[in-house]
C-alpha cells in the first residue's frame, strides 16, 4: 500500500514512522528542508522537498499510484488545496486532512459531500476537547476511552504506594476478585509496557489499563476506590482556541467555568463569544489570582496555553494549591516519559489524539478503531474477524499469538465476552486487541486474510 | 557503540560472502584446475566466522536505534572485515607469497579499482580469476546496497547503513522503501550484465572469458583474464561494446530505472548526466585529434584508442587497449584529470563524481560574481533543485578531505622509495578506484613491484575511495571513540 504525507512536522513525522515501520511504502513532501532531513536521515520512507500545492510535485510523488492521502500541515489552507487538486488527479484516492480553525468546522460536511470530497477530516483540537471531557467525568483515571461504538470502555488507573495491590500477582487479583475482576490489559512501568501474565505483579506507581463494559466502569473503579465524583466547577487556563472550544462544551454540559487569558483584546472577544463563561485577565501563573479565584474549591484545573512549560508549571502551582485535580495538555512527546515522576499523569496532547485518529484510518484489516497509549509504545486495536484469517475458526489456545499481543475480548451478537481457551472466534466478531508496538505488524498479519488479499 | 548491531551486520555479511565462494567452488571443480579444496577452505572459515558473529550477536533490540555515526562504523568494519575474508582464497592459493598481495588483491577486487599485484594471470587458476571478477561484481553496486536486497535482515539501521555505503550527493531513492529500491538497483545491475554477457558471447568471446569480463565492467571493476588487458583481443567488435557498457555503469542507475520506465530523454534531461557525455565526448575528440598523425595513422583508430582510454578512465573502470605512457603529453594530462573527475553519482564508478565537480564549479562561479555584484541572491542549483549551504560546504570538505589524503598518501609512497610519476599516479589510481595508474603502475605494468608497506597504504586509500572518504575517515577521528 502506498501513502503519501503532505507535510513533515510533528504530525506528518510520527505518523511516517509508524507506517514505515509496519512495512507501508510511505512518501512525505515537505517544504522545509530542515524537516525534510531529519524524515529521510531516521525513516525508511522517500522524502520530497517542494511544495505539496503544485501538480508536478503530486504526479512526482506517485500521486496516482498511491492508494491514501494524508494532508496534515499545519496550514488548512495547504491541506485543503492540496486536497482539491489531489482529487482531480486522482478520483479514486482516500483521502484525510488535517483542518483546525474552528470557523471551518459547519464546513466540514460539505467538505465531504462536495468538493474535494474529503474522506475524513480531522481537527486536533475537537479530538483533544473530546478527550479532556472524557478524563474529566471519571477522576480516578489518568486515561479514559470507549470501543466498539461506546460499548466497552477502557481507563488507565495509577496505583497509589499504599494500594493492596502492590506486590499482588495477576492471579491472586484474580481470584480475589472472582469473576467481577476487570481485564487488566497491560501495565506500565517506568517507561516499559509489560503484557501481563498470571505471575505479573503490580508494583507501587503502575500504571494499570482496565477494560470493561461502558456501564460497568464505574462499578469496577469502586472496586479500585476510585469512585465517581461529578466536576461542578472547572478553570480553564489558555483562551486559544482549545479554551475557547472547551469551555465552550462545558458550559454546555452545565459546568461552572472560569477562563484566564493573559490578553485583554482576547479576553473581550471570549466574554462575547461564550455567554456562560467568568472570562478573567490575568497570568494564569499568577498564585494571588488563583487564590482570589478560589482554586483550592475547584474540582479541575485545566492549562492549555500554548506553552507546554507554563501549562506544566500551572499544574504543579494549582495542585500545590489545593486544587482537587488537573489535565495538562503537552505538545512535545518528549516531556511523555518524564511526566509521572513530577506527579503530573493526565496529560493530553493534540498530537497524539491526531496521530491516533489518522492511524485507525489508515490501518488495514477492516480495523475499526485503534488508540495509542504511553506514548505510543502499544496500542488498543478494534477489528473486525475476517473469514479466512488466521484468527477465525479454532479455539484460541490453538491460536499462536505474537508475543506482546492480547486478546482482550470478543464481541459477538452484541454480546461483549472476555475470552478462555475454547472460546472460538467466528468471522465478522468483533474483536478488541492489545499489542505493543513493534508487534504490531505480526498482529496484522493475523488479522489479514491468507493469501488472497482484498483491499 | 551498539557491538551487536555491528557484529550482526557483519556476521550476515561475512555469510553471504561464504555462500558467494560456491560459484569459484563450483568453477574449481567443472575445470578441475587444483584450487577446489583452497575453496572449500575459504568458504568453511568465511560461513564459520559469519555463524558465530551472528549467534554471538544474537537477541537485537528489535526498536534499537541506530545513529547515523553507527552506521558509517558498522559499513567501514563490515567493508574491512569482508575484504579480509574475500582475500582468504588468494592468500591460501600458491600465487600469493604474502598477506599484503592477498589483501590488496581483494581490496582492489571489492572496491572495484582493479589494481592487480599478479603478474601471470593467464597462468593461475580459472577459479581464483572468477572469484576475482565476481568480487568486482558484488562490490560495485556495494554488499550491503546487495544485503538489503536479497535479504530483509537490515529493517532497524538499514537506512543507516544504505546512506553511509552510498553517500550520494544527490537525491536518489526509487521507491519509499529502501529494499524496494535495493530490488531495482541490483535487477538492473543484473540484468546489463547479462546482455553484455550475451553480446560478448555474441562476438566470439568464450563464455568464460565474456562471464569475466562482463562482472569486472559493470562494477566498472577493470581486472581482466588476460595480462594485456581488453588489448589481447584485439577486436573493434569488443572494445566498442565495452564502451558501451562502461558508460552504461558510468551513469546514475536510478536514470536507467527511469528509462526503463518508459522516459526516453531523461539522459538529457538530467544535468549531471548531460555534462558526464558531453565531457566524456569531448574529451575523446579533443584526444582522437592529439593522437591522429602522431601515434595512429588513421582517424578510426586514433578515435578507437582515444574512445577506450577515456571512458576506462573516467568511468574508473580501467581496462587497457593502448598503453597510454606512450601518448603525447597532452593526453596524459587529461587522463590524469579524468581519474579526478570520475562518473556520476549514484553510478558504479569511482573519483571525486561528476555532481561534485558540477557543484564546485558553479560554487566558485557564484563567490566570483558575488565580488562584482555584493548583493546578488543566487543559489547554485542542480537539475532546477537548490543545492542547500549545508551541501555545500559537506561537498567542499569532500573534496579537501580526497586532495589531502592524495597529497598525504603520495608523499608516504615517495618516502618508499617510488619516483614522482609512480607515487602520483598510484594514488590517484587507487584514490578514484580507477586501477592502473603512470610510471612503473601505468597500463602495461602492475602494482607487484610495490613494497608491502605501500600496498597496505594503497589498500586503504582504495576503501576510503570506495566509501567516499567520510565513512572511512571517522573511524580514525579521536572523537569518533571517545564518544
Amino acid at each position: 500500500m502506498r501513502i503519501l504525507i503532505i507535510g513533515a512536522g510533528e504530525v506528518g513525522y510520527n505518523i511516517a514512522s509508524r507506517l514505515a515501520s509496519e512495512n507501508k511504502k510511505v512518501t512525505v513532501i515537505d517544504k522545509d528542508e530542515a524537516a525534510i532531513r531529519r524524515l529521510s536521515e531516521n525513516l525508511d520512507v522517500q522524502s520530497i522537498r517542494a511544495s505539496a500545492t503544485s501538480p508536478k510535485t503530486l504526479i512526482e510523488a506517485g500521486i496516482k499510484e498511491s492508494q491514501i492521502l494524508l494532508a496534515v500541515t499545519d496550514s488548512d489552507e495547504v491541506n485543503l488545496v492540496t486536497c482539491l487538486l489531489s482529487r482531480h488527479m486522482a478520483p479514486e484516492i482516500k483521502m484525510l486532512a488535517r483542518v483546525r480553525n474552528a470557523e471551518l468546522d459547519d464546513f466540514h460536511q460539505r467538505f465531504r459531500k462536495a468538493a474535494p470530497h474529503i474522506d475524513t477530516i480531522i481537527n486536533p483540537e475537537t479530538e483533544v476537547v473530546g478527550t479532556i471531557r472524557r478524563l474529566m467525568h471519571i477522576p480516578g483515571a489518568v486515561d479514559v476511552g470507549d470501543f466498539v461504538e461506546g460499548k466497552v470502555s477502557y481507563a488507565g488507573l495509577r496505583i497509589p504506594k499504599s494500594s493492596k495491590m502492590v506486590g499482588m500477582s495477576m492471579s491472586a487479583f484474580s481470584t480475589r476478585f472472582d469473576k467481577d475482576h476487570p481485564l487488566i490489559a497491560a501495565i506500565l512501568r517506568n517507561t516499559q509496557v509489560i503484557v501481563p501474565r498470571g505471575d505479573t505483579r503490580f508494583h507501587a506507581n503502575d500504571l494499570i489499563y482496565i477494560i470493561c463494559e461502558k456501564k460497568d466502569l464505574e462499578e469496577k473503579l469502586n472496586l479500585f476506590g476510585l469512585g465517581h465524583k461529578p466536576v461542578k466547577t472547572a478553570l480553564v487556563i489558555g483562551g486559544g482556541r482549545i479554551g475557547e472550544r472547551l469551555s465552550r462544551t462545558l458550559v454546555e454540559d452545565g459546568i461552572k467555568t472560569k477562563i484566564i487569558e493573559t490578553d485583554l483584546t482576547r479576553c473581550n472577544e471570549l466574554s462575547q463569544e461564550i455567554s456562560g463563561a467568568l472570562v478573567l485577565h490575568g497570568d494564569g501563573s499568577d498564585q494571588s489570582l488563583l487564590l482570589e479565584e478560589n482554586i483550592g474549591q475547584t474540582d479541575v484545573v485545566v492549562p492549555v496555553t500554548d506553552d507546554d512549560e507554563t501549562n506544566i508549571l500551572i499544574s504543579l502551582l494549582a495542585k500545590s494549591m489545593g486544587a482537587r485535580d488537573t489535565i495538562t495538555k503537552i505538545g512535545k512527546t518528549n516531556y511523555h516519559p518524564l511526566l509521572p515522576a513530577i506527579g503530573i499523569d493526565k496529560v493530553v496532547s493534540p498530537r497524539l489524539s491526531a496521530i491516533s485518529s489518522i492511524l485507525q484510518d489508515v490501518r488495514k484489516g477492516k480495523v475499526l478503531s485503534d488508540i495509542s497509549i504511553f506514548g505510543e509504545q502499544g496500542e488498543f486495536i478494534e477489528a473486525i474477524a475476517l473469514d479466512r484469517s488466521s484468527i477465525t475458526g479454532k479455539p484460541i489456545k490453538k491460536i499462536t499469538f505474537p508475543k506482546g499481543t492480547l486478546l482482550l475480548c470478543v464481541i459477538q451478537e452484541g454480546q461483549v465476552i472476555i475470552p478462555t481457551g475454547d472460546t472460538v472466534v467466528d468471522p465478522g466478531n468483533r474483536l478488541l486487541l492489545f499489542a505493543v508496538n513493534h508487534a504490531v505488524k505480526k498482529l496484522e498479519t493475523l488479522l489479514s486474510v491468507k493469501f488472497t488479499r482484498k483491499e | 557503540m551498539n557491538w551487536r548491531f555491528i557484529g550482526r551486520t557483519i556476521g550476515v555479511l561475512l555469510v553471504l560472502l561464504g555462500v558467494s565462494m560456491a560459484a569459484p567452488l563450483g568453477t574449481a571443480v567443472f575445470f578441475h584446475d587444483g584450487a577446489t579444496l583452497l575453496f572449500l577452505d575459504a568458504m568453511g572459515l568465511t560461513l564459520g566466522a559469519g555463524l558465530i558473529l551472528i549467534l554471538m550477536s544474537q537477541a537485537l533490540d528489535p526498536t534499537a536505534y541506530i545513529s547515523q555515526q553507527a552506521g558509517m562504523a558498522t559499513v567501514a568494519l563490515a567493508w574491512v572485515a569482508v575484504c579480509l575474508f574475500g582475500a582468504l582464497p588468494f592468500y591460501l592459493s600458491p600465487d600469493f607469497t604474502t598477506l599484503a598481495d592477498a589483501v590488496f588483491e581483494s581490496v582492489s577486487g571489492f572496491t572495484t579499482t582493479g589494481s592487480s599485484v599478479m603478474t601471470q594471470i593467464e597462468a593461475a587458476a580459472k577459479s581464483l580469476l572468477l572469484w576475482r571478477s565476481l568480487i568486482q561484481w558484488l562490490g560495485g553496486m556495494g554488499i550491503i546496497v546487495l544485503s538489503l536486497a536479497v535479504l530483509p535482515f537490515l529493517g532497524v539501521g538499514g537506512i543507516q547503513l544504505y546512506r553511509a555505503e552510498v553517500p550520494s550527493p544527490v537525491p536518489d531513492k526509487l521507491t519509499p522503501r529502501l529494499s524496494d529500491s535495493a530490488k531495482i538497483l541490483w535487477m538492473v545491475y543484473l540484468g546489463f550484465t547479462l546482455l553484455e554477457i550475451l553480446m560478448l558471447y555474441a562476438g566470439g568471446m568464450g563464455v568464460y572469458d565474456a562471464i569475466n569480463h562482463a562482472f569486472t565492467t559493470m562494477p566498472t571493476g577493470g581486472f581482466s583474464t588476460r595480462n594485456a588487458s581488453i588489448a589481447a583481443y584485439n577486436s573493434v567488435y569488443f572494445d566498442y561494446v565495452i564502451v558501451l557498457f562502461m558508460v552504461l555503469a558510468g551513469i546514475n542507475f536510478s536514470l536507467h530505472y527511469q528509462l526503463l520506465r518508459g522516459r526516453p530523454l531523461v539522459f538529457w534531461r538530467d544535468s549531471e548526466c548531460r555534462f558526464f557525455l558531453i565531457l566524456a565526448l569531448t574529451l575523446t575528440l579533443v584526444m582522437t585529434w592529439d593522437l591522429w598523425g602522431g601515434v595512429y595513422d588513421r582517424f578510426t583508430d586514433a578515435l578507437r584508442y582515444a574512445s577506450f582510454q577515456v571512458v576506462s578512465i573516467i568511468t574508473t573502470t580501467g581496462y587497457a587497449t593502448a598503453d597510454y605512457e606512450k601518448f603525447p603529453g597532452l593526453s596524459q594530462v587529461l587522463l590524469l584529470l579524468c581519474m579526478f573527475i570520475g562518473a556520476s553519482a549514484g553510478s558504479t564508478g569511482g573519483g571525486i563524481k561528476c555532481a561534485r565537480i558540477m557543484v564546485c564549479c558553479k560554487y566558485c562561479y557564484r563567490e566570483v560574481f558575488k565580488i562584482l555584484h555584493p548583493r546578488s541572491v543566487s543559489q547554485v542549483s542542480i537539475n532546477g533543485y537548490p543545492v542547500s549551504d549545508a551541501l555545500i560546504r559537506s561537498i567542499m570538505g569532500f573534496l579537501g578531505l580526497y586532495l589531502g589524503i592524495y597529497v598525504i598518501s603520495s608523499v608516504l609512497l615517495a618516502a618508499l622509495g617510488m619516483d614522482l610519476m609512480t607515487s602520483l599516479g598510484a594514488v590517484a589510481a587507487c584514490i578514484g578506484n580507477i586501477g592502473p595508474g603512470f610510471g612503473s603502475v601505468g597500463p602495461a605494468e602492475n602494482f607487484a613491484h610495490l613494497p608491502a608497506a605501500g600496498k597496505w597504504l594503497l589498500s586503504w586509500c582504495m576503501l576510503a575511495g570506495r566509501l567516499e572518504i567520510y565513512t572511512i575517515i571517522i573511524l580514525f577521528a579521536p572523537e569518533f571513540w571517545k564518544g
